[in-house]
């Protein structure tokens, strides 16, 4: 599943580390979302989505894969 | 679903996962630690069947020990970690599962030079850190 978790910490000068310690979990998670090897839980989906202020689908995208 | 994710953002894969992680090094390690002294006992010392009950009793607590920190560890860790262990944790259990019996039914029927099957438990412990080692490896 893509995602654009890259472009939008990018877009807020975020490190993966600091997107971790916003969203609670290890930088080695974030980093495994962001190249696509993981996909999140839905309580994390949903955390990233509160985190960004934008829906679930605008940062996912189920419809591609790697 | 709650507790995990409770827990997933306490543990923030810091601080708790920390704790976790060596409560898991301590309980195994007095678990091995008695494993150990008490198998020596047996072997070597002779041990009375009191001593040798009251030395399994022993070794059975602080392996249940081992069991509840692992499970906490496995509750409370980040949700990738958790993947990774849950994962090795599988394979290991098939490597200890099938592969202990296929050489038991080796043994068995005489294929197998010895009966003693100590080592299929050597392989799940190897088992289980090669398959953590290939999952931070695989998501990285």
């Amino acid at each position: 599943m893509k995602n654009r978790l890259k472009v939008l910490r990018a877009e807020r000068d975020w490190t993966q580390a600091d997107l971790a310690q916003r969203l609670e979990v290890s930088r080695q998670t974030v980093n495994a979302i962001e190249i696509g090897k993981y996909d999140p839980s839905l309580p994390l989906a949903f955390r990233i989505s509160r985190l960004f202020r934008m829906p679930i689908e605008e940062i996912f995208d189920p419809e591609t894969g790697l | 679903m709650n507790r995990i994710e409770d827990s997933s953002r306490a543990s923030s894969g810091l601080g708790r996962d920390r704790r976790n992680r060596r409560l898991v090094t301590i309980w195994s390690m007095a678990w091995g630690l008695a494993f150990t002294v008490v198998a020596f006992g047996i072997k070597r010392l002779e041990w009375s069947s009191e001593a040798t009950l009251a030395g399994v009793i022993g070794t059975s607590i602080l392996g249940l020990g081992t069991v509840v920190a692992y499970r906490r560890f496995l509750l409370e860790t980040d949700e990738l970690r958790r993947k990774i262990e849950v994962e090795a944790l599988a394979l290991a259990f098939g490597v200890g599962v099938f592969g202990g019996l296929s050489c038991w039914l080796l043994a068995v029927s005489g294929a197998l030079a010895t009966k003693d099957l100590a080592f299929v438990f050597v392989a799940m412990i190897f088992t289980h850190v090669l398959g953590i080692l290939l999952g931070y490896r695989r998501y990285s």
